[in-house]
């Protein structure tokens, strides 16, 4: 093997190598050069102008709206996504009783799991659609479910889409439903690598199937959780696709539910100041980057091995 | 401390005919070490889980002192177990592992911290607390595993086959290091093993089970001595007992050209039931025999292999009957061993022998 190891090795890692150079590193560079000057995105005309994008960002009240949407799914999207998948993937597992003695999952398991993935093989331009119906004014589900239950007066005057107050945390609710099934097989995987006699050993030690969940399951799933966080800060921080589809382009009433990828999209296609559009890009990679890093520091503990 | 109590507790798994514990009628003595043996899957760790609550009770009931729990949950039973693979929290510290129970019930901390650096200095685990169990060596971890069901103070002690995953050497330590601390805290204990070396130096009693079945319930001497039936007597006891099935006659059984006798009332009760065809079920123990001369009423044997254990030599071979051939195992003097290849005369002693029925297995006395 050692004759003729390298001109192999190189065989196989030069063309990934020189497609991910070509297609991914060079225009990272490019965008980071593009968002120092002016241009229209057309023109050979590109005019150098240093850092003025950047301080133009900084006084942009529509960025700074957009920004803080994004905050608020980075805040949020990862909370509820991990609770409600921990909470689901321990029923499917280990929170059912039925009455008898053991450690099963609850009654039916097998067909929830199968409903909880569902989103996940959907794309999300027909999850969007999908949410735009269930949101229709008067006739979707929502409306008419509270209607039903006398709480039709809940429903804003303008549709749940068309509120600013209300909008943009029907698109959390979106992300929230559609992101979390992959989490619920994410941990349910993991909690079938725990031995099972380790619930056995909590279940004669007392511990109720709260105490089980937050004393036992967590602490011995939290390498997939720190996963999780990572993957789910990165969703919120783009959320360009639900945001696009179920608000508009506008990013919603009074552009209330823009978010950084849809201020972005605008600027450079619609208004077609790309060098401006770059500027943005260049900050939504340098804070996925620091969310990450924190991510992952902040989540760090010493690795559970099971004997 | 308590008593347990298995009335007819029987339990089919879902999907199968056979129950894998059927009636099980067992009464354990207050402070007593009660060890279940069997092959595998016999029923004994199920019978331990049905104890445990860990598996339902389809009929019949189990006891604890008075209290009837067959229904009730693994944490209202008072008992505690140790597991095979130890199931320790992995997560935890060792002193956290052990106090984690009591945590639960609420015990105040420095009642907490009592109770386990007590059993950590009974165990021999005081320098390891700070520690997680993957820091501990095998035998370490079975250690923490105890001292979890001991900080309890349970009414009993449960274990599921707690040595399994120790070296032989370990294994012997831990054997006898479990039976004193058990002598010492005086409390119930329902031991599982396939092992019947430790069910017979661990149990006050030993309990045999073969498919869900309770074959015989006694102390490991009786056990020994006086085998209930054929599976009992080919189970218990290292290298196992010789059984053969013979012709039967007047005399008692032939083996080739030489008789065993047999009482006129073994020879009756053999011949009871159908399908006995004039045979009978002999065995005799390895050390039960004594080597002889040609010609004195021997079984000559042809030694196959000889194993020197030192103090003794176990000396396997065959016999030729009526062109059927038997397997001999016999225990000699490790001085004075016989050679691969040679013929020996094996005479059982007389007395020493045990007779069961051809067909059903019972012991005939």
């Amino acid at each position: 093997m050692r004759h003729g190891k390298y001109p192999f090795l190189v065989a196989f890692l030069a063309p990934p190598v020189a497609l991910y150079g070509v297609y991914v590193v060079s225009p990272y560079l490019q965008a980071f050069y593009i968002s120092l000057t002016r241009w229209s995105g057309f023109s050979g005309n590109v005019e150098f102008i240093g850092l003025a994008n950047y301080r133009r960002l900084l006084e942009d009240d529509q960025f700074h709206t957009a920004l803080v949407n994004n905050l608020i799914l980075l805040a949020c999207l990862p909370v509820i996504t991990i609770i409600m998948g921990l909470f689901f993937a321990s029923m499917l597992n280990i929170g059912g009783r039925r009455g008898r003695a053991g450690i099963r999952g609850v009654a039916g398991s097998a067909v929830y799991r199968v409903i909880y993935f569902f989103p996940q093989v959907l794309s999300v331009a027909i999850i969007g659609v999908l949410w735009l119906y269930l949101l229709a004014p008067g006739r979707g589900l929502v409306d008419r479910s509270l209607d039903g239950f006398w709480l039709g007066w809940l429903t804003p005057n303008e549709g749940w889409l068309g509120n600013p107050g209300t909008a943009f945390w029907w698109v959390l609710a979106a992300m929230v439903w559609m992101n979390v099934g992959f989490y619920i097989v994410l941990f349910s995987a993991g909690m079938q690598s725990i031995p099972r006699d380790v619930y056995e050993a909590a279940l004669l030690d007392g511990a109720s199937r709260f105490t089980t969940f937050w004393r036992i399951t967590v602490p011995l799933l939290w390498d997939s959780v720190q996963v999780a966080w990572i993957y789910l800060a990165i969703i919120a921080l783009d959320a360009f696709a639900l945001v696009q589809i179920m608000l508009g382009n506008a990013g919603g009433p009074s552009r209330s539910g823009d978010v950084i990828g849809l201020n972005l999209y605008r600027t450079a296609f619609e208004a077609f100041n790309f060098g401006y559009a770059s500027a943005m890009g260049v900050t939504l990679f340098f804070l996925t980057l620091i969310i990450a890093v924190l991510a992952m520091r902040a989540t760090r503990r010493d690795r559970v091995e099971f004997s | 401390m308590a008593t347990v109590t298995y009335e007819t507790a029987s339990l089919t798994y879902p999907g199968t005919a056979k129950p894998a514990v059927d009636s099980l009628d067992l009464e354990i003595g207050d402070g007593e070490f009660l060890v279940l043996v069997g092959p595998s899957g016999c029923g004994k760790s199920t019978s331990l889980r049905m104890l445990a609550g860990l598996e339902d009770v389809d009929s019949g009931s189990i006891r604890i002192g008075d209290r009837d729990v067959t229904h009730l949950p693994p944490k209202a039973r008072d008992i505690a177990m140790v597991f095979q693979n130890y199931a320790l929290y992995p997560h935890m510290s060792v002193a956290q592992n052990m106090g984690f129970a009591l945590k639960i019930a609420g015990t105040p901390k420095t009642e907490i911290t009592k109770r386990v650096a007590d059993a950590a200095k009974l165990l021999d685990l005081e320098d390891y607390l700070a520690r997680k169990p993957k820091a501990l060596s095998g035998g370490q971890r079975q250690r923490v595993a105890m001292g979890r069901a001991i900080v309890r103070e349970p009414q009993v002690f449960l274990m599921d086959e707690p040595l399994s995953n120790l070296d032989a050497k370990l294994r012997v330590q831990t054997r006898s290091q479990i039976a004193a601390l058990q002598k010492r805290l005086g409390t119930t204990t329902v031991y599982v093993t396939h092992d019947q070396v430790e069910a017979m130096t661990m149990g006050h009693r030993v309990a045999v089970l073969l498919d869900g079945l309770l074959q015989q319930c006694d102390t490991p001497r009786a056990l020994y001595d006086r085998p209930a039936n054929v599976f009992v007597a080919g189970f218990i006891g290292s290298p196992a007992m010789n059984i053969k099935t013979v012709p039967l006659s007047e005399e008692g059984g032939r083996f080739g050209k030489v008789f065993l006798p047999l009482t006129r009332e073994q020879i009756a009760a053999a011949r009871e039931g159908d399908g006995a065809n004039g045979s009978v079920q002999v065995g005799f123990r390895p050390e039960d025999t004594d080597l002889v001369g040609e010609g004195t009423g021997g079984v000559p044997v042809l030694v196959d292999l000889v194993e020197e254990l030192g103090s003794d030599a176990y000396v396997y071979g065959h016999a030729d009957f009526d062109g059927s051939e038997e397997r001999f195992v016999v225990r000699t003097d490790g001085r004075n061993a016989p050679e691969m290849g040679q013929t020996v005369y094996v005479k059982p002693k007389v007395g020493h022998h045990h007779v069961f029925h051809a067909v059903n297995g019972e012991r005939i006395d």
